[in-house]
């Protein structure tokens, strides 16, 4: 079979690529290993409302589970920082019903989408990838395509086998453990986060509510921990004395958070998403950076067909690289301070906070809150302090 | 020379997160819709993958050198 353009992954970004170069009017064909797109998920499920209308996806309340209102931060001694907005801030997904609804408007808008179909390798002919190598349950097919865009999540099979560098080491990934699960005694209008050393190495554990009572909860630690993410969450459970009696799903995965892959595009493949390594490095959320990342490649995939040069790829690289790439490097580095903060600092950052201008932390003013730890006595009287907050600056 | 070990896994831990493909410096791991494959001919006896998975499916065994 013959497309202008072969998506191989149905997750978040390969429908958004799929869609809209669909939508241009280009053939396409998007696959999937899983047998039903969206299911298993590896992922926490939130998301800002800012991304419905930016990447033109309807609100759909089949699938959003619940509105959220703000976030709810916790320090290892239990100090506590609540930053609440007046209006909706973000949502809690029910991805095995959004990835397929990203699947269908692709469908929709004229994309071809076959599931349960794994792709294996990429077809070369002269040394140039022509298509993906792959297999529909147990039929053998080959895809030939013009482009190729690997969105084939944190395995980034197709991405390596078609020559892209996407490796990076066990230390630029975190771990993750979750369990979807009826909880009691948080506010289900906020995401709520505890922070600590022994809580959660290098990350965090989460409660994003999906109801009043029903949750996902988990964790994230660093991947090359010689314990697992479960131990550290069961851990948690049990030392707050949480019950985990009333489980209804479980999900682990891993989260690429060290870093971003350089090169994008090879001659005709494109790499997005996870694939990519294109996650927040702070919160380790990937959902709207790959929503970010396929519009930006799209938009060069339309362009390399309609001119018929394919050397237009590259622009992706670029643009990426000079937009959200210089806003998550950013972000990276703010990561890589707060992986030094002992649980000493973590409480005394978040007891300052919770007494400083919340309105002015909520609208993300980062700056205005470093200042305001700098002014603290116990920073002042600390060096090693002093450092990691102008490093912030 | 350094020991060679074989990746096995515990299928009733696994959850086929791929995250041990992701992992895996050299692809050694294949992680299919039904099912977790690993290629002993491309691993480097690294360990990555044991220590990165989430829910310690993963474990080594001495690989048998034939005799």
């Amino acid at each position: 079979m013959r497309y202008d353009v072969v998506v191989v992954g149905a997750g978040i970004a390969g429908p958004i690529v799929a869609r809209n170069v669909a939508k241009a009017g280009y053939s396409v064909l998007m696959i999937d290993k899983k047998w039903a797109i969206g299911t298993p998920k590896q992922c926490a499920e939130g998301i800002s409302i800012k991304v419905f209308e930016k990447y033109d996806i309807p609100y759909d309340k089949r699938f959003i589970n619940r509105e959220v209102y703000g976030a709810k931060l916790y320090s290892p001694s239990g100090y506590e920082l609540e930053l609440r907005y007046k209006e909706v801030s973000g949502v809690i997904l029910e991805r095995k019903v959004f990835d397929k609804m990203l699947a269908y408007y692709a469908a929709k808008a004229g994309a071809d989408v076959l599931a349960r179909t794994e792709a294996l390798d990429v077809i070369r002919k002269d040394g140039k990838v022509v298509g993906i190598k792959a297999k529909h349950e147990d039929e053998p097919i080959e895809i030939y395509a013009d482009v190729i865009v690997a969105a084939d999540g944190v395995e980034s099979t197709i991405a390596r086998k078609a020559g892209i560098n996407t490796y990076a080491p066990p230390h630029e990934f975190d771990s993750s453990y979750e369990y979807e699960m009826l909880i009691e005694g948080f506010d289900p209008d906020l995401i709520h986060l505890w922070f600590g050393n022994e809580i959660a190495p290098r990350g965090y554990v989460w409660v994003f509510p999906k109801d009043e009572d029903r949750a996902n909860v988990g964790i994230g630690i660093n991947a090359d921990n010689p314990k697992t993410a479960k131990y550290y969450l069961d851990k948690w459970l049990k030392e707050n004395k949480i019950p985990a009696k009333k489980l209804l799903e479980i999900n682990v995965g891993l989260v690429p958070v060290g870093g971003f892959v350089k090169e994008l595009v090879k001659d005709n493949v494109l790499v997005v998403g996870d694939a990519a390594r294109q996650v927040n490095p702070m919160h380790g959320g990937g959902m709207a950076e790959a929503m970010e990342a396929g519009t930006i490649a799209s938009k060069w995939i339309v362009k390399a067909l309609e001119e018929e040069n394919l050397s237009l790829l590259q622009n992706y690289t670029k643009e990426w690289w000079e937009t959200d790439g210089k806003r998550l490097e950013k972000v990276l580095k703010v990561r890589k301070v707060t992986e030094k903060l002992t649980d000493e600092d973590l409480d005394l950052f978040i007891q300052v906070l919770s007494g400083a201008d919340t309105e002015k932390i909520a609208s993300g003013d980062y700056t205005e809150v470093i200042k305001a730890l700098l002014k603290h006595p116990k920073v002042l009287l600390s060096p090693r302090r002093i450092k990691l907050l102008k490093e912030l600056l | 020379m350094p020991e060679k070990i074989k990746i096995v896994v515990n299928e009733d831990r696994c959850y086929l997160c791929g995250g041990c493909a992701g992992v895996c410096p050299t692809l050694a791991i294949e992680v299919h819709s039904s099912g977790w494959e690993f290629i002993q001919d491309k691993c480097i006896s690294c360990r990555i993958c044991i220590s990165a998975c989430p829910v310690g499916a993963l474990s080594e065994e001495p690989l048998e050198v034939k005799a």
